[in-house]
């Protein structure tokens, strides 16, 4: 298990990235950012770039700063520096609770928002969290900088709205609404795996009744999965525990046939979506006010 | 000569043992947490070079044609070998059962996904890697058998087609009257099971490094080897050279559990080693190796039980039908898992009469090697299950079940009807231990409790019998010859009183130099830290096995004891001379031979070594002046097996009681442990430490068999457990706190009453883990037969109970 | 440029330099080319945690960073734990004193991630352990004696002497 050649870069800019990755043919580089999910496959030589691009030390791209309402994080950022920071804690609960799944902190001091974004793994948390947090996607290409909101971003299973020469500059994520309740579960085999289904769940209430609910699940389709058919059964509804007993089961009569692998079958996925969702929504609906 | 080993504490040469019985800190820890112990893959040799192995993505294919001109054009290439070198310098592997074996790298065809098919060796493993890139292999793919009931069909693929069918082995055992066990019974219960392959994933993977002498003919191999003198044999076998050319080096590995396995790989480097003109390569298996193609896998078991019951909850009789798919080839010895249930049959209980159905079978699979508890603990599983089936049928509890057939404490040494017999127990006394620690009374309230808020709590009762001191003997009902397993220290005090003790295996995690340390400290009054351990190569050492079958703790007991106890007999001689007095009026205590019934008339152990060393003129003539000793031991009376398989074969029996709270999500199918206490009975604890580690470690391993870890294949015979993201192996996450208690009921026929503990809880834990899931679903009318009990398998079990019309 | 180049980084301590290729992983440059033997490789995939380093004091897995990457950065390893006399890190004497290991292979791995929790929490709670040594796998002890010996080390560090040493 020992990677095949390539070529390597650490360009001192984003910019430079740039340039790097547009003189390249497609397919030829890629980005390396925390490595996490990259390395295995190098290692397994199922990538095979001949040009990485690391991008993981570009400090530009390291931060987590108040805008507006939300929070900009660089791409860059690592995991384990958004479940440390107590502005994320404070205001991005959510992300916060979705972070600390990830992994373990030994995995999380180098994996990274923009890797995880840009990796698009089905399974993954933070595709979930930008989607029910409705995320915008900061992007740095030869044509300078263009944003992209989730629901755009993610395309299929491993797949973005990147262009080749693309970078994952930035996630803004912006803040929940004063009084939304927040919900984001999983099943994982083992702590720290990769989901074998998920949901992140929002919700306001308002004179009693949900308002502006979110449902995406997670793990159960090509991308993480925002589910209208759900929200709007949800939506304008008091919160008890028969309605959101249909909007789980409603969730799971719509979402396309899920993966089956040795971990779980297409069923049991989608009776996951079903129950987490239902557990979500009451979660939520638990916190919210 | 023959000397006598202490069965019992008492008899060692020491008014009170200081060491042995302590939770002595280990003589192997300073060296591993600084990292400086010496691994295989640490190893570096002049002129060595790195293999890197081309597998088969197929599980059946026939190989046409392989052009490897362009691996070995690549600069850093050293030699590449492929099927016909493997014709030319080697013999198929030796197998159980005989005459399964096949050629290191394919010959003709591939068998399994992940079968070599030639290899490289380079200046480094990533050059090396690069180069297998370069080889290009046309194959015919052709059908593959991936299930063991196809497989014995007519017409099916043939794995191996000179052998004429798929089937290796088909015997049934039978042991008293059973037809009439059955028949007379009030009650019989059937059931059928499956267990899914599983296996041992050490955290360090095999490794070895391969050097060919093409001058002396010669074949070294250092490695990461279990029992080195065993996997000599192997490499005489397939390199027909004299067994005195071939020197096994085993250096500390981390971990085993049975499953470092390798030798292809180490076959594959050897053959590398030749071509090369003699350098040794090395070949370290990567983690995706070893899942898919080393000495990774284990028990892929399809059983139907039976038992038969009486009114009064007496169990009278078993049946047990067991289909394995042992894998493509028999190299891997994994047909001996099915031998030894032998030796624990019908568990610790008096069932009288038993019957065992056997059939292995050949499959595209990867041939399966040992595993940790070497095969009964599936057959546990099935036994506890059934026990269990029974006791709700009869709504008896299941501990007060188990109470009624357990072998009574008066009733020892017990011969079981497969032919093993049991050297000690007090079995309802561990029962009860085990009942009190868990308050089992208060766990079936708290049961009743949440059932009634709609939580589905389960708890399992399950005790299971963990054989010790292995024999050859019973492996031979699946093709292994020999009676004995033999295994030697060489104990020698130097002329300043220093002990070193020579032994024919190293390190592999139960700290067994810290046990022989303990011992020569007890025997002649020394500090541990006067005790230094010298593992040697096959060449230089005692006759060893090393460890496996729960055996070299008191293996090596005996071994390091017999050798004492020679020199002492020396040493008594010189003394005697010297006190002008008769050998058999002197003895050694605390460290001093002193003329019984003279007070002050005495020597240290370091005077009389010195004496002998050093003052020739002092000795008695004739005598042997070396403060030195060899011995040999192996388990007393032991014979082969007569025509249904019986014999005495495993020396101890350790007997276990686990009590296990499960709570199930209703939802999700996910299990989660809330409690685990256990009490076990392994005889004296040597080191109660290194007893308890033993305890833990298995019983995780156990959790990971019950709950997570499976070796999965498609139809195709792929597999899909490629990688640890597949293979799930507990963490910290994953394990409750195992609360332990013990009972000591020493055996009378091993040195100093130990009893073998390493494979320990894997036999009882995932019987137990398994006991408690059905006793939660069995609330809801169903049952799990199937391990691992993953959340979708017991999700899916839930939602057809649900779906059932109820009362049905 | 895929042939090899110069790295630096200091190592336990001391300016350590070698020659990587691109390709090459942390941990084999550390053992290969350092020779520093003591970090082990378990899976090449992230998942066992064997092969954990500290990189920049924060607990990583140098099977999945190249060599490359680490030019200029501050690494420690297991031989840099103890004393250069013999002398046991406080961590390490509490594996041995609690029985923390078996075979040993893992338990360098074990060591550094603990270094990192002890070096932010002094006094972790089992749940805050655990969060971490999640990522650490070991076949031999059950987990139960490293939960006892992280404990312990906590215990020994009380006086405020650094995790890490420094």
């Amino acid at each position: 298990m020992k990677p095949a050649r390539f070529d390597y870069a650490a360009p001192g800019s984003l910019a430079e990235a740039v340039t790097l990755l547009a003189q390249s043919g497609e397919d030829e580089a890629k980005i390396l950012a925390g490595g996490q999910s990259l390395m295995p496959l190098l290692n397994m030589r199922l990538a095979r770039p001949q040009l990485l691009v690391d991008v993981s030390g570009l400090a530009e791209l390291d931060y987590i700063r108040e805008q507006g309402a939300g929070l900009a994080i660089g791409a860059m950022t690592t995991k384990r520096a958004l479940e440390q920071s107590e502005l994320v804690k404070r205001r991005q609960p959510l992300l916060h609770a979705a972070t600390v799944l990830i992994g373990h902190p030994q995995i999380r001091n180098r994996g990274t928002i923009g890797g995880s974004m840009a990796q698009a793994d089905p399974a993954a948390e933070y595709p979930a969290v930008a989607l029910a947090m409705d995320a915008e996607l900061v992007v740095q290409g030869p044509d300078g900088e263009r944003c992209i909101k989730a629901e755009d971003f993610f395309v299929t299973y491993l797949t973005t709205a990147l262009e080749p020469a693309e970078i994952l500059s930035e996630v803004r994520v912006p803040e929940l609404p004063a009084g939304t309740g927040w919900s984001f579960r999983e099943v994982a085999r083992r702590h720290g795996d990769f989901a074998v289904a998920g949901a992140a769940v929002t919700l306001r209430l308002e004179a009693g009744r949900c308002a502006d609910t979110r449902i995406v699940v997670f793990g159960v389709g090509d991308r993480a999965l925002r589910v209208d058919e759900a929200e709007q059964l949800v939506d304008g509804e008091a919160p008890t525990s028969g309605l959101f007993e249909r909007a789980g089961t409603k969730l799971s009569e719509v979402i396309e046939e899920p993966l089956s692998d040795l971990h779980a079958s297409a069923d049991y996925r989608r009776d996951l979506a079903r129950v987490l969702t239902q557990r979500g929504l009451a979660e939520a609906a638990s916190r919210a006010s | 000569m023959a000397v006598e080993i202490p069965t019992e504490l008492e008899d060692l040469p020491t008014s009170k043992p200081h060491w042995i019985g302590r939770e002595v800190k280990r003589v192997e820890d300073p060296s591993l947490v600084t990292g400086r112990t010496e691994f295989i893959d640490d190893v570096v040799l002049p002129r060595m070079l790195h293999c890197a192995i081309l597998r088969s993505p197929f599980a059946h294919a026939r190989i046409s044609k392989i052009d490897t001109r362009e691996a070995e054009a690549l600069p850093g290439v050293l030699a590449v070998v492929t099927g016909e070198d493997a014709l030319r310098w080697s013999y198929p592997a030796v197998t159980a059962p005989e005459g399964w074996g096949t050629h290191c790298i394919a010959t003709d065809k591939a068998r399994y996904v992940g079968e070599p098919v030639a290899a490289v060796a380079a200046t480094s493993r990533y050059v090396a890697e690069d180069a297998i890139e370069l080889i290009t292999v046309d194959y015919e793919p052709l059908q593959a058998v991936a299930d063991p009931f196809e497989a014995m069909k007519e017409g099916s693929p043939l794995v191996i087609e000179e052998k004429g069918s798929n089937v290796m082995l088909q015997r049934t055992f039978t042991w008293g009257d059973v037809d009439e066990a059955f028949a007379a019974a009030d009650h019989v219960f059937s059931e059928k099971f499956r267990w899914n392959r599983v296996g041992a994933n050490p955290t360090e993977t095999f490794g070895a490094i391969c050097e060919w002498d093409p001058m002396d003919l010669n074949l070294t191999v250092r490695g990461s080897i279990q029992s080195a003198s065993n996997f000599g044999l192997g490499r005489v076998a397939t390199f027909g050279l004299p067994s005195n050319r071939v020197n096994i080096i085993s250096y500390a590995h981390g971990g085993s559990f049975g499953g470092k396995g390798g030798t292809r790989g180490t076959d594959v480097a050897c053959l590398l080693s030749r071509k090369a003109g003699g350098r040794p390569v090395k070949w370290i298996e990567d983690r995706m190796e070893y899942l898919t193609a080393g000495g990774s896998q284990a028990w892929d078991r399809h059983y139907e039980a039976s038992i038969a019951v009486r009114a009064d909850g007496v169990v009278t009789g078993l049946r047990v039908k067991l289909v394995n798919d042992i894998g493509a080839t028999g190299e891997g010895f994994g047909a001996i898992n099915t031998a030894k249930p032998l030796a624990a049959f019908t568990g610790p209980y008096t069932i009288a009469v038993a019957q065992y159905d056997l059939t292995l079978t050949a499959s595209n699979k990867l041939p399966e090697s040992p595993c940790r508890g070497m095969g009964p603990p599936p057959h546990f599983f099935v036994l506890e299950q059934m026990m269990d089936i029974a006791a709700r049928a009869l709504d008896v509890d299941p501990a007060e079940f188990r109470r009624r057939n357990f072998i009574r404490a008066d009733q020892f040494p017990y011969t079981i009807p497969s032919g093993n017999e049991y050297d000690s127990g007090s079995y309802e006394e561990v029962l009860d231990k085990a009942l009190e620690l868990a308050g089992y009374a208060e766990l079936r309230r708290q049961q009743a409790e949440a059932l009634e808020q709609g939580r589905l709590l389960g708890i399992g009762v399950a005790s299971a019998i963990e054989p010790g001191v292995f024999d050859l003997n019973v492996y031979s009902v699946v093709g292994m010859q020999g009676t004995g397993v033999p295994e030697g220290a060489t104990v020698s005090i130097d002329i300043l009183g220093m002990v070193t003790v020579r032994v024919g295996f190293t390190l592999e995690g139960q700290g067994q130099y810290t046990l022989v340390s303990q011992i020569i400290a007890d025997y002649f009054g020394v500090e541990m830290d006067s005790v230094r351990i010298a593992p040697l190569d096959t060449r230089s050492a005692p006759p060893s096995f090393g460890p496996g079958g729960s055996r070299l703790g008191v293996a090596i007991t005996g071994a390091v004891l017999g050798a004492c106890e020679r020199i002492r007999e020396k040493m008594a001689i010189v003394t005697a001379g010297l006190m002008q007095t008769e050998p058999a009026n002197i003895e050694l205590m605390d460290g001093r031979f002193r003329v019984k019934g003279v007070p002050g008339a005495e020597m240290t152990v370091a005077e009389v070594a010195g004496t002998m060393l050093a003052r020739s003129d002092l000795l008695p003539p004739g005598i042997d002046p070396r403060p030195e000793a060899t011995h040999v031991w192996t388990a007393p009376g032991r014979a082969p097996v007569d025509e249904e398989g019986r014999t005495k074969s495993y020396l101890t029996a350790a007997q276990a009681v686990h009590v296990v709270l499960v709570e199930i999500d209703r939802e999700t199918g996910q299990v989660e442990i809330l409690k685990y206490c256990l009490c076990d009975d392994c005889g004296t604890r040597l080191n109660p430490a290194t007893v308890e580690g033993q305890t833990d470690g298995s019983v995780v391993q156990g959790i990971g068999a019950a709950l997570l870890e499976e070796y999965a294949y498609d139809d195709e015979a792929q597999p899909l457990s490629t990688t640890f993201m597949e293979y799930l192996l507990p963490t910290i996450n994953d394990v409750p706190l195992i609360e332990k208690v013990a009972v000591v009921t020493p055996s009378p026929f091993a040195p100093l009453g130990a009893k073998g503990c390493g494979e320990g809880a894997m036999h009882t834990t995932p019987a137990a883990v398994m006991c408690a899931v059905n006793d939660a679903l069995a609330q809801l009318g169903t049952r799990a037969t199937e391990v691992p009990a993953a959340p979708h398998r017991v999700w899916k079990l839930i939602r057809e109970a649900n779906e059932k019309p109820q009362g049905a | 440029m895929t042939m090899a180049r110069q790295v630096r980084m200091t190592v336990n301590g001391a300016a350590c330099e070698g020659l990587a290729e691109p390709r090459t992983t942390l941990a084999d440059f550390l053992r290969g080319e350092l020779e520093l033997t003591g970090t082990h490789v378990g899976c090449e995939h992230g998942v066992c945690g064997v092969c954990t380093v500290l990189l920049d004091g924060r607990a990583i897995r140098s099977c999945l960073m190249l060599a490359v990457q680490a030019d200029g950065a501050d690494v420690t390893t297991v031989e840099g734990l103890a004393e250069p006399d013999g002398k046991l890190h406080p961590i390490q004497e509490a594996f041995v004193e609690e029985h923390g290991l078996q075979c040993g292979y893992c338990t360098p791995g074990f060591l550094m991630a603990i270094c990192e929790l002890l070096e932010s929490n002094p006094s972790p709670s089992d749940e805050e352990i655990k969060d971490v040594l999640g990522g650490q796998i070991c076949r031999c002890t059950g987990y139960q004696s490293i939960l006892r010996s992280v404990h312990s080390a906590a215990a020994k560090l009380g006086g405020g002497r650094s995790a890490t040493g420094a």
